[in-house]
């Protein structure tokens, strides 16, 4: 009893806590709105005798109510109705009082004329009126009150009942039963287990890729050639971490010198260098390896994590010197690089779509690449390394050698990132290249996998593409974005697309049939 | 009789400590030869001396003549000396073959560009690795178990696992510290047969390190022994039975008591 | 038994040669160029220098505070804090709200109608600014570790520190959200303003030892002093270093580990909050992304003096302090580059270095 009372304690508090905040950063107004846009309601129309924003507002803060008497109620499991009854409706006034409170405080503050959001800037009048429900502050707080209590209840009571009943567990038993059977015909478990499986999956993402661009417009053209990009340099900080086991924060640097190799090269201005695309193309790569390999070779006695600060300092020290008054003169300065030059085919300028060809193109080598290295004496040499760099040099393994060779093909899949971007842009400056860019890029090749390659473009994807996709949301993006890198890592810290093992024995199987599992 | 290791006067010292005192070693050509020693005598660290770890302060290592000192651990894996570890160090998260493939690393000689560009010569080569891998996973007795992630195994499997590893680089002389640590009585039986195999089957010379007397006694054709890092006696096993400084350095319990 | 055999002359290999080069080159850079500023061509008067040198030293006292609480938690879990300069942040923005609210309570009297509360007890307001900031950050600290590293405990090396930036970039968020993407200006009690302080005449000018300067330096160092002899003197910090040297060995002594982490946790969180709070009264702007780069800088300090090594934390704040103030002058460097310098100096020390100015050579792992 004591523990259950603790818990509905806790469960109110931290949802009281979670409110409090949503309501803090002015999430619950910008929630409100978008619930009465999806629901198509005028703005001025009104619902069950609320306004409609108000409407949707009591539909937002009744969500969350209601997700707290789930969530009470799925963790009494077990437990008799009229407990778990009993703890969400504890859990629900708990909440609600800590709501009430701040409607309270807020709305008299409101109501008395302080004006708040010079402090905390998303307490405007209009969002504290909302938040009491358009009602004066001792009604709006009570009001909130009562809601969230019943709302707790009722979402108990609900998740009570399906529990009882076992809806869920019955429809995953069915879903379970029925992948079983459809792995269980054996030309489909062979089929799945076979490389010819990942290649058709490849041919798919290929068809995508050929389509796509043909139909999405320019907006969507541009963010999928963003989301490509990142995803060649997911891929090559993939090998960097992913397989060699080296923390990089810094690899923003190798992208930036693509990027200004490209543009310095082919802008009139600052240098009159006009020269062809595809010659630069090939020298942003070299000018990003080359860089690569000078700074990992000092750096690559240091112990490990000291090496995660010395390229994060690197990648600033980049940035720093490209924005800097002292190197305008060679850099463009804190303006950056503009009319940076792009390819030309046989007469044929690159437009969105053609652009978007390049990006997929380059990605596909990168892929091939990675995996032909991946499957190679190199690569299990890195990956033996990320494991244990002692056994590893006992293996035999020149591990300097290996370090600077997986660092080298980083930078240069970061170089031909960069070259494609500043190209593509048609312009490239100091804030391109900011912290911001290792760091998404690493959290994608870790929330989609390390080590793996559909994970990294599933992490590109979660990172650049659904951001896009939830531009309503603006403002909260990056709360958001943040918000996922910790969760995945607290559930499921081997990423999205965990990286699967390459399987030897049953590629010519005789003999070994009755031996696995 | 060719050698195939020897040391002279290897010193090794940690601050003030001399973990390893001037060791005189001569490790024949196809033979097995153990060292023993109580807890903290310096084993290891030899170990460490010969495979290049650690640098001698003084003293020097031939192999079949030729000095290792200054070598790196991986050069020295080249000149075919392969180890297993008194705390099994498996790759993890990589499975059984390709654990043994790792191993194989010295022996192959593919360049990341050819890995890319798929040369014939490699594709080869990358064949014959894995049927390697295959065969010598047979050879220790884990057939079946390839594609298990070395994590998962069974503790004796590990162990084993461990030496199919070392076995890949195609060594001239073996290194096993502790061998049997957490084996039963049976397990170790095993052990004591499959290291004889290793010599008469591969013709590779080994060197032992072990605590378990029973295996020592059966297993070698000769013993040193090592006490606070100096070498106090060396001989065959009878000799080193009867030895009283080995019996000493045992606090003074007869060695047939330290069999467990 | 053998004779006397031949002592090993260790080898001098390539990289002790580049380090040779490089420290030649870098070391007769600087010898020269402190001839011709000092002697041949004298730029700046000894008062420049003192003026340098003093803004270093406050600078890196901050460092030192913030480096510290990486220090800690990176003795203790071996991971990276990326969140420690946001929990500055938080610490500021709880001083910086507790000097707004006490300029808001009148406490009239009749010489000064206008009086309020920040004027009249400059010294209680300041400790209330010190109480809060510290209390605010030391909570963050400790929901932190809760909330998004414990769970993490056994997980691999990265998933932590990917849990840590993302921890960073939701409390620059919060903060941005909550309270404004403006930089807001830290109002100090009158006898604090900023730039006001003692004149003391060096050479040819004068040089101000601010008030809030000398605030800052003297309560850095008096922290870093308790702070250290909590570590080596009390029952908690016997604990603490226990459990740096090995988790599983001290909780079979009886130690409660995850007490121990959290009471770190809340520690180093307390410290950045002093350092958010001087930042604030010193520096004279909050605003959300204040932590990020002295969160940088002053992890760059932990590494510089050694990670884990709490003197070596507080010295590597001051050094880096004083390479930031003093190193573009003495090298000749345009002051815009000052975070090159203490990067490109770090690079350097681990070079020589690798563990850091005082890192204990670790004892190489057991093979
Ligand atoms: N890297 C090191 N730094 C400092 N001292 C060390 C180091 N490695 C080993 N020692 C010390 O050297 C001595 C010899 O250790 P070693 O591991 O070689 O013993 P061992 O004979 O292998 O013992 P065991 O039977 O327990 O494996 C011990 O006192 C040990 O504490
Ligand atoms: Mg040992």
């Amino acid at each position: 009893m004591k523990t259950q009372l603790k818990s509905s304690l806790n469960a109110g508090i931290t949802f009281g806590i979670v409110s409090l905040f949503l309501y803090l950063i002015g999430f619950t107004t910008t929630a409100s709105q978008i619930i009465q846009n999806l629901l198509k309601l005028k703005p001025a129309s009104t619902v069950l005798g609320m306004d409609s924003l108000t409407f949707s507002f009591a539909l937002f803060i009744g969500l969350i109510g209601l997700w707290a008497g789930v969530n009470q109620a799925r963790s009494q499991k077990g437990q008799p109705f009229g407990t778990v009854l009993l703890s969400a409706v504890l859990t629900g006034l708990v909440h609600g009082l800590i709501v009430a409170l701040a409607a309270y405080i807020t709305g008299s503050l409101n109501a008395s004329g302080v004006k708040m959001n010079t402090y905390l800037s998303q307490l405007l009048p209009a969002s504290v009126k909302l938040f009491l429900f358009n009602q004066t502050p001792v009604l709006g707080a009570l009001s909130q009150l009562a809601f969230l209590t019943l709302t707790a209840l009722v979402g108990a009571a609900v998740t009570y009942g399906l529990m009882v009943s076992n809806v869920f567990g019955k429809l995953a038993d069915a879903w379970r039963s029925m992948w079983k059977q459809v792995n269980a015909v054996p030309a489909i478990a062979k089929f799945r287990a076979s490389p010819y499986f990942s290649y058709v999956m490849y041919s798919l993402l290929l068809l995508v890729m050929v389509f796509v661009p043909l139909r999405a417009g320019q907006y969507w053209n541009y963010t999928l050639g963003t989301v490509g990009i990142y995803v060649l340099l997911g891929l090559g900080l993939n090998i960097v971490v992913g397989l060699a086991g080296l923390l990089n924060l810094g690899y923003v640097a190798f992208f930036a010198i693509g990027a200004y190799t490209v543009a310095l090269l082919t802008s009139p201005a600052p240098h009159g260098l006009v020269w062809n695309f595809w010659l630069v193309l090939p020298l942003g790569i070299l000018a990003a390896t080359l860089v690569g390999v000078l700074l990992v070779v000092p750096v690559l006695r240091m112990r490990g994590d000291y090496l995660a600060i010395v390229t994060l300092g690197f990648g600033e020290i980049i940035r720093i010197l490209s924005k800097s008054d002292a190197l305008t003169w060679l850099t463009g300065g804190p303006k950056g690089v503009n009319n940076v030059g792009g390819p030309v085919l046989f007469g044929w300028v690159f437009d969105d779509v053609s652009y978007l060809y390049l990006i997929f193109l380059s990605v596909l080598l990168a892929i091939f690449v990675t995996r032909r290295l991946q499957n190679s004496r190199v690569g299990r040499a890195w990956e033996s390394m990320r494991e244990d760099e002692t056994v590893s040099r006992a293996m035999g393994i020149n591990i300097l050698k290996h370090k600077v060779l997986a660092f080298a093909i980083g930078a240069a899949f970061a170089g031909l990132g960069g070259v494609l971007f500043a190209a593509r842009n048609q312009f490239t400056g100091p804030e391109d290249h900011n912290m911001m860019v290792s760091i998404n890029v690493l959290s994608a090749v870790i929330v989609g996998g390390m080590g793996s390659i559909p994970g990294v473009i599933a992490g590109a994807f979660v990172l650049k593409g659904l951001p896009e996709i939830l531009r309503e949301l603006e403002n909260y993006r990056v709360l958001a974005f943040a918000t996922l890198l910790v969760v995945m890592m607290l559930v499921r810290p081997a990423g999205i697309l965990p990286a699967s093992r390459r399987k030897f024995e049953h590629e010519n199987a005789p003999g070994n049939e009755g031996s696995k599992q | 009789m060719i050698v195939a290791l020897e040391t002279r006067g290897v010193v090794k010292q940690f601050g003030g400590l001399v973990a390893v005192n001037n060791v005189d070693l001569v490790v024949p050509e196809n033979s097995i030869f153990s060292v023993i020693g109580p807890n903290g005598a310096g084993k290891t660290t030899f170990y460490n001396c010969i495979t290049g770890f650690y640098t001698p302060e003084k003293g020097d290592v031939l192999f079949y003549g030729e000095s290792l000192l200054g070598l790196s651990p991986d050069q020295i894996t080249y000149h075919g000396i392969a180890r297993t570890y008194q705390n099994i160090r498996l790759f993890s998260t990589m499975s059984a073959i390709e654990n043994i493939m790792v191993g194989e690393h010295s022996r192959l000689n593919a360049s990341w560009a050819e890995a890319i560009i798929r040369t014939p010569r490699m594709v080869k080569e990358e064949k014959a690795a894995v049927e390697e891998a295959r065969r010598l996973l047979n050879f220790v007795g884990l057939a079946g178990l390839g594609d298990q992630a070395a994590r998962n195994l069974p503790y004796g499997a590990q162990r084993r696992l461990e030496i199919a590893r070392a076995l890949a680089s195609k060594p001239k002389l073996l290194l096993l510290d502790e061998p049997t640590a957490g084996m039963n009585p049976n397990e170790t039986a095993e052990m004591v047969a499959f290291v004889h195999r290793l010599r008469d089957e591969l013709g590779i010379s080994i060197l032992l390190i072990e605590h378990d007397m029973r295996m020592v006694m059966g297993v070698s054709d000769r013993i040193a022994v090592l006490d606070y890092g100096e070498k106090i006696a060396e001989g065959s096993p009878t000799e080193i039975q009867n030895n009283p400084r080995v019996i000493e350095a045992y606090l003074g319990k007869p060695m047939s008591e330290y069999e467990a | 038994m053998a004779t006397e055999s031949k002592v090993n002359k260790k080898k001098v290999s390539t990289y002790q040669i580049v380090q040779i080069i490089l420290g030649v080159v870098f070391g007769g850079y600087v010898v020269w160029r402190l001839y011709q500023i000092l002697i041949a061509n004298p730029v700046y008067g000894p008062d420049t220098w003192l003026r340098f040198a003093i803004a270093g030293i406050i600078l890196g006292s901050v460092y030192a505070l913030v480096a510290i609480g990486y220090t800690l938690v990176y003795g203790i879990l071996h991971m990276i804090n990326f969140a420690h300069g946001d929990i500055m942040m938080i610490g500021a923005f709880g001083g910086y709200f507790v000097f707004e609210a006490l300029k808001n309570i009148q406490t009239p009297t009749l010489a000064d109608p206008k009086l309020n509360f920040l004027n009249a007890h400059p010294v209680i307001s300041v400790i209330l600014a010190f109480v809060v900031g510290v209390s605010v950050a030391a909570l963050s600290g400790y929901f932190l570790e809760r909330i998004a590293y414990r769970p993490l405990r056994n997980a691999p090396r990265l998933v932590p520190l990917i849990s840590a930036i993302g921890a960073s970039i939701f409390l620059e968020n919060a903060a941005m959200l909550m309270f404004g993407a403006q930089r807001r200006d830290f109002t100090n009690p009158l006898v604090l303003t900023r730039g006001e302080g003692w004149e003391i005449p060096v050479g040819g000018g004068t040089v101000i030892l601010t008030y809030t300067g000398v605030l800052t330096f003297v309560l850095s160092i008096v922290i870093l002093v308790l702070l250290y002899l909590l570590v080596q003197r009390t029952r908690m910090g016997r604990a603490m270093r226990a459990v740096a040297e090995n988790k599983n060995v001290a909780a079979l002594m009886g130690i409660n580990v995850d007490g121990i982490i959290s009471q770190t946790f809340i520690l180093s969180g307390g410290l950045a909050g002093a350092a958010g709070v001087m930042w604030g009264i010193h520096l004279g702007l909050v605003y959300y992304f204040l932590g990020f780069i002295p969160g940088i800088k002053a992890f760059t300090s932990a590494v510089l003096g050694g990670i884990g090594n709490l003197p070596g934390a507080m010295l590597g704040g001051l050094f880096l302090g004083a390479v930031e103030s003093l190193g573009p002058a003495v090298l000749g460097i345009d002051f815009q580059l000052k975070d090159v310098l203490a990067f490109g100096i770090l690079v350097l020390v681990l070079i020589f270095r690798p563990t850091g100015i005082l890192g204990e050579v670790l004892s190489e792992e057991k093979v």
